[in-house]
């Protein structure tokens, strides 16, 4: 898979907004830009503040369209969540090294926490559905896994507040023994309870992490992770890492 | 014409790219043409490689950022070997920010990064908020950073400009201070030392407590230091802080600035520094002027009432 050349583009177009739940929305612009499953944008809805883009991970993407499927956290994904059909944004990606797909064979588990299901979806549809379970867990409420079933994948569920699915979080219903390869993404001590797993039943495992971003091309080592190689860039030598590889509590 | 000498050094523009917010050049070669800025200062550089602070690194404020990096670097032999020779391809001015832990440190990094080709200038960062020993410490007191100046002038075959903090007791004695010690000129500012709290975990934000407050929110501090130390020194001073726009530019040219450093605004939107370029030599053009000479310092020394 070629990777696209970042772009800074202003004035895209909004096509949709849709609320799916509580604090959770898809929103999709109509853009070429592009970008490989796991990348993701650095995405400005507003003028002056916040002062900084937000780094938000590729949900889905068509030759002339890219969705984002996104949580309320603060000022600027609630400025995101005002957006509507015909609004603009500002788009600078796609940007940093998203999962290394030529090494998912065999049968694979997606393990998302909570929003973590964000970038899987863009994931699962370059993988054979027949191949792939998918454990996503949620506080309580799920969303965005109807596209997964659609595709023919096992999907699984766990909700803390047993709504949904098993009760509890979806690490306890992840038997790492039985897949030949797992890619993950969620909360970190959610991901680091997958890496530890994973580890011990010697599966290989790809973590996309989340971090606080300023430049989002890899120029302002703001948002470093510490790995066994030295700290890395979360966004430009990340966001996906193998998950051996990053030191979970640190 | 926007074209500007600094320190015997031509630049295109007066337009720099800010130590710590460019890295070496390469990531935002893909977004635009680097050739057309007027210069890059490094990402702050070290004799020994630092793996910079533990925790939590950026925080954003109203109209700017706090940033606890800590001087993140490879080490200047890992520089010199690997990122200067491509920072050399990109057309445009290398100016190599080195800090250092102690005056030791100092002194053999500006020996190393001094005598390598390519180099056009050395920024001497005497004004890191976010390391314990070295950086700003040695920026708070005059005679501190005179003798860390006086220490790498004898070293330095290149043009010596020093980062100034605007945490020094006095700003503009600081710069006279370096000018005396041997400074070819002077850059000013590096961050505001700056604290933010978590209220929840009754805890502050950073690791290391305090952080370094850019952006446009510290703009109007900065553009008065600039303006007190151009009308005190004699030696070129290049103006850093909160720089977003052509204007804010020409604000810092007209208090005394020979150039600029945009850091902030450039996360803001990649090409900020492009459109400065463009916006100041509309600018020119518009007022019928040969160059930004005309204006610098134009404010000169109005007495205070």
């Amino acid at each position: 898979m070629t990777v696209p050349s970042p772009a800074h583009v202003e004035g895209v177009t909004v096509l949709s907004q849709e609320h799916l739940t509580d604090d959770v929305y898809r929103l999709t612009v109509a853009t070429t830009t592009g970008g490989t499953p796991g990348q993701f944008y650095m995405v400005r809805a507003w003028e002056r503040e916040p002062l900084l883009a937000r780094p938000i991970s590729v949900h889905s993407v068509d030759e002339d369209t890219v969705s984002f499927l996104y949580q309320v956290r603060g000022r600027g994904t609630e400025l995101l969540s005002h957006l509507q059909q015909g609004g603009t944004v500002a788009l600078t990606g796609p940007l940093g090294h998203g999962f290394h797909t030529e090494e998912l064979r065999g049968r694979i588990a997606i393990v998302t926490g909570g929003i973590g299901i964000a970038p899987m979806f863009c994931l699962a549809r370059t993988l054979p559905p027949g191949d792939v379970t998918v454990i996503a867990g949620f506080k309580s409420t799920p969303y965005a896994v109807a596209q997964f079933t659609d595709l023919g994948m096992d999907v699984r569920i766990a909700t803390e507040d047993g709504c949904d699915g098993t009760r509890g979080f979806c690490t306890e219903i992840f038997d790492p023994h039985i897949y030949d390869m797992v890619v993950t993404c969620g909360p970190m001590p959610m991901m680091a309870r997958v890496a530890h797993l994973c580890a011990e039943a010697g599966a290989p495992c790809q973590a996309s992490l989340e971090a606080h971003m300023a430049c989002g091309v890899g120029a302002c080592l703001v948002c470093s992770c510490a790995t066994v190689l030295g700290n890395k860039r979360v966004c430009a030598d990340g966001p996906v890492f193998d998950a051996a590889e990053v030191i979970w509590h640190a | 014409m926007l074209e500007t000498t600094l320190c015997g050094v031509t630049l295109k523009n007066p337009v720099i790219a800010a130590s710590g917010t460019f890295g070496f050049g390469a990531e935002y070669s893909e977004f635009f043409d680097v050739s057309r800025l007027g210069g890059i200062c490094t990402k702050g550089l070290t004799l020994h490689p630092r793996e910079g602070n533990p925790g939590l690194r950026v925080w954003e404020t109203p109209a700017g950022m706090m940033n606890s990096v800590g001087l993140q670097n490879p080490g200047i032999p890992v520089f010199l070997e690997r990122e200067l020779p491509r920072m050399r391809t990109l057309g445009t001015a290398i100016i190599a920010n080195v800090g250092g832990g102690d005056l030791e440190e100092y002194v053999e990094g500006v020996r190393l990064v001094s005598g390598a080709d390519g180099v056009d200038i050395i920024e001497l960062n005497i004004s890191c908020p976010n390391v314990r020993e070295g950086g700003m410490a040695f920026g708070i007191k005059c005679d501190v950073a005179a003798s860390v100046v006086a220490a790498v002038r004898p070293v330095c075959a290149k043009p010596l400009m020093v980062k100034l903090s605007p945490n020094a007791e006095d700003i503009t004695a600081m710069a006279v201070a370096c000018e005396r010690a041997g400074a070819d000129a002077v850059s000013l500012v590096n961050t505001f030392k700056a604290l933010a709290i978590d209220i929840h975990t009754r805890k502050a934000v950073f690791d290391n407590v305090t952080a370094g407050l850019s952006g446009p929110c510290i703009k109007p501090i900065a553009l008065r230091m600039v303006w007190e130390v151009a009308n005190a020194v004699h030696i070129p001073v290049v103006g850093i802080g909160g720089i977003a726009t052509w204007q804010d530019a020409l604000e810092f040219i007209m208090a005394g600035a020979t150039a600029v450093q945009v850091g902030t605004a450039t996360f803001v939107k990649p090409t900020a520094m492009l459109d400065i370029v463009d916006g100041l030599e509309r600018y020119r053009a518009d007022e019928h002027l040969t160059s930004l000479a005309t204006v610098c310092n134009i404010l000169g020394t109005v007495p205070k009432l």
